[in-house]
């Protein structure tokens, strides 16, 4: 038996004129995360919720641990648990309750799902607000309490393949750390992981393979290292201008692979040879105030990333918030 | 009008923790279904209450206001026609703007990924609903004995029928409103529907007061027969009701919980 818990196969969805899938082709294994990566409207939740059987695509196939989730939509959703991007509708009900139901919706004795509460209780530190209520309006259990409650209740019961759409929205970074971990031994366990996010930074940490969606479309798929490499040598170099100051970047003494503007942020991407007459011009820049300041070093992930969706122009407003977080 | 479904792969028994635990039976789904539900109206359910009881004493005693000398005829009417407009208001005004709420803060479709069958999702909605609503007859029944001295006669058999069967119709009619309209024009016409049932419906008037052509279409709503049918079932032995109210119900009741399921199946 193949340990495909996931295979969409040249999925395609379209609402009117618009294309939100276009032959969407993605493999999750038993025992692997996989990062979904892309802007905001590039195509991830249309994906997920075709996954889940809410939308049905236009063309292509999707297997969930065998089972054809086109065909069979019941089937299916009882072989994958979803972490939804939306938070957990929880008002009325406590993170220990709201935990145990899921557990049990997905087939674990009472005793079992009362367990399996605790534990991810301790494990994700919310042992403190366990038998808080969440009352309406947000209040009862802050924004993070809620998404961990939520990561909890996908998570309580085993299931083939584990759906997180941007799991750590809202969540501090000391329980984020306890997220990744649990999502690391659910791989351990042997659950295929499909990770949502738009944070490259958090998914390099977690995932074995990425999958990069642009526009509707897989632009790159491999894994990190391999993404990276996309870019050889690189070396990333930063410069800040000045509030209101000229843009100097497109015109530079040396060889640029890719250049990214955010606000006033730019990032380049120079061969590493070009490294001493990058500095030197950028040195000479700062010194006479055309630029704040700058810095060089090896290109990331987030770099290949950021060069594979520029051509969407959406890449400016993601560099913001995605450096934001280094 | 159910998705088609194939049978999980087996568990495998290699000890991988993978694996879904087992089938979950179909009542286990449901009791985790209305424990879910119940907790997230729970903390309305008091509120709801309140509202029945000023509804009722606003269709009772605002009523009876309106009618100088009232006569114990005309009080037996009206009181055993108020718990009829309280359920269709619980049913095709409160569910539409619950059900409309849950649509635009996520919760419909946070349900429909979850592992349960389209249906067990809507009779435990339907099931919490029931339990909002039947507090209704109990407290029109209270105010109308408060306000005018009643000579009820009770048909328990037949009441309880009433109750469930009228509840069921109007939760499942105001649940396909909700779903099948976009949430804003939903709660628009639950709105248009108050006035329809407590003013324009024979259930604190008799139907005699209608234009001919009005009592027609009275008799193919599910109104009237809802009034009829819990009037019978309080007053045995002044009202009488037939078994054309009891299949008008049932056929607005089977219409509303297919419309409802075929919003709850449905893949854009």
């Amino acid at each position: 038996m193949s340990d495909d818990v996931l295979v969409v196969e040249g999925v395609t969805k379209r609402f009117g004129a618009v294309t939100a899938n276009a032959a969407i082709s993605i493999r999750v294994r038993a025992g692997e995360v996989v990062g979904l990566l892309g802007h905001n409207g590039a195509g991830k939740t249309t994906l997920v919720s075709q996954i889940v059987g809410l939308l049905r695509p236009d063309a292509g196939e999707i297997r969930v641990a065998g089972v054809d989730a086109v065909a069979h939509p019941g089937t299916a959703r009882r072989l994958v648990a979803l972490q939804a991007q939306g938070q957990v509708p929880l008002d009325g009900l406590t993170p220990r309750t709201a935990v145990e139901l899921a557990g049990r919706l997905r087939g674990l004795p009472r005793r079992e799902a009362r367990r399996a509460a605790e534990r991810l209780a301790v494990e994700l530190d919310i042992t403190e607000w366990i038998d808080q209520r969440a009352l309406p309006e947000g209040r009862g259990l802050s924004g993070g309490v809620r998404r961990l409650a939520g990561f909890a209740m996908t998570v309580a019961a085993p299931a083939p393949l584990v759906v997180l759409d941007e799991p750590t929205n809202d969540v501090d970074a000391a329980r984020r750390r306890r997220l990744w971990d649990a999502v690391r031994r659910l791989r351990d366990r042997g659950a295929g992981v499909l990770l949502v996010t738009h944070n490259v930074l958090e998914a390099e940490k977690v995932v074995d393979d990425l999958v990069v969606l642009d526009r509707g479309q897989v632009v790159a798929a491999g894994s990190p290292a391999r993404l990276a490499s996309g870019l050889d040598d690189g070396l990333r170099l930063e410069v800040t201008l000045p509030p209101g100051g000229d843009d100097p970047t497109p015109d530079v003494p040396f060889a640029v692979r890719q250049r990214v503007r955010a606000g006033r942020r730019v990032l380049l991407v120079v061969p590493a040879d070009e490294a001493s007459p990058a500095v030197t011009w950028a040195a000479s820049l700062r010194d006479t105030g055309v630029v704040d300041g700058y810095t060089l070093g090896p290109a990331t992930l987030e770099d290949a990333y950021l060069a594979l969706t520029e051509s969407t122009g959406a890449a400016g407003d993601e560099l913001t918030e995605v450096t934001s977080h280094a | 009008m159910r998705e088609q479904t194939a049978e999980a792969p087996a568990v495998p028994t290699d000890g991988t923790t993978a694996q879904p635990s087992a089938t979950v039976g179909p009542w286990s789904s449901y009791a985790s279904m209305v424990r879910w539900n119940v907790a997230q109206v729970g903390s309305m359910l008091p509120l709801v209450v309140v509202v029945q009881a000023v509804l009722a004493a606003g269709i009772i005693v605002g009523f009876g206001l309106v009618i100088p000398d009232i006569d114990p005829a005309t009080a037996l009417y009206l009181s055993t026609g108020a718990p009829t407009v309280l359920l269709m208001v619980v049913g095709l005004v409160i569910v539409p703007q619950g059900v409309a709420r849950a649509r635009t803060d996520g919760t419909f479709v946070f349900l429909r990924t979850l592992p349960v069958p389209r249906l067990t999702l809507l009779l435990a909605d339907l099931t919490v609903w029931l339990l909002v609503a039947l507090p209704s007859v109990a407290v029109a029944v209270l105010v109308g004995e408060l306000r005018f001295d009643l000579a009820l006669s009770p048909d328990w058999p037949v009441l309880l029928v009433a109750t469930v069967l009228v509840t069921v119709t109007a939760t499942s009619v105001g649940y396909a409103v909700a779903v099948t309209l976009p949430p804003v024009l939903a709660q628009l016409v639950s709105q248009v529907l108050v006035f329809f049932v407590m003013l324009f419906s024979p259930l604190t008037f008799p139907a005699t007061q209608l234009p001919a052509w009005f009592r027609t279409v009275h008799e193919w709503l599910p109104v009237q027969p809802a009034g009829d049918l819990l009037r019978a079932g309080l007053a045995s032995e002044v009202y009488s009701a037939d078994a054309r109210d009891v299949a008008v119900l049932a056929v607005w009741c089977v219409v509303g919980v297919l419309l409802s399921l075929r919003a709850l199946v449905r893949r854009g």
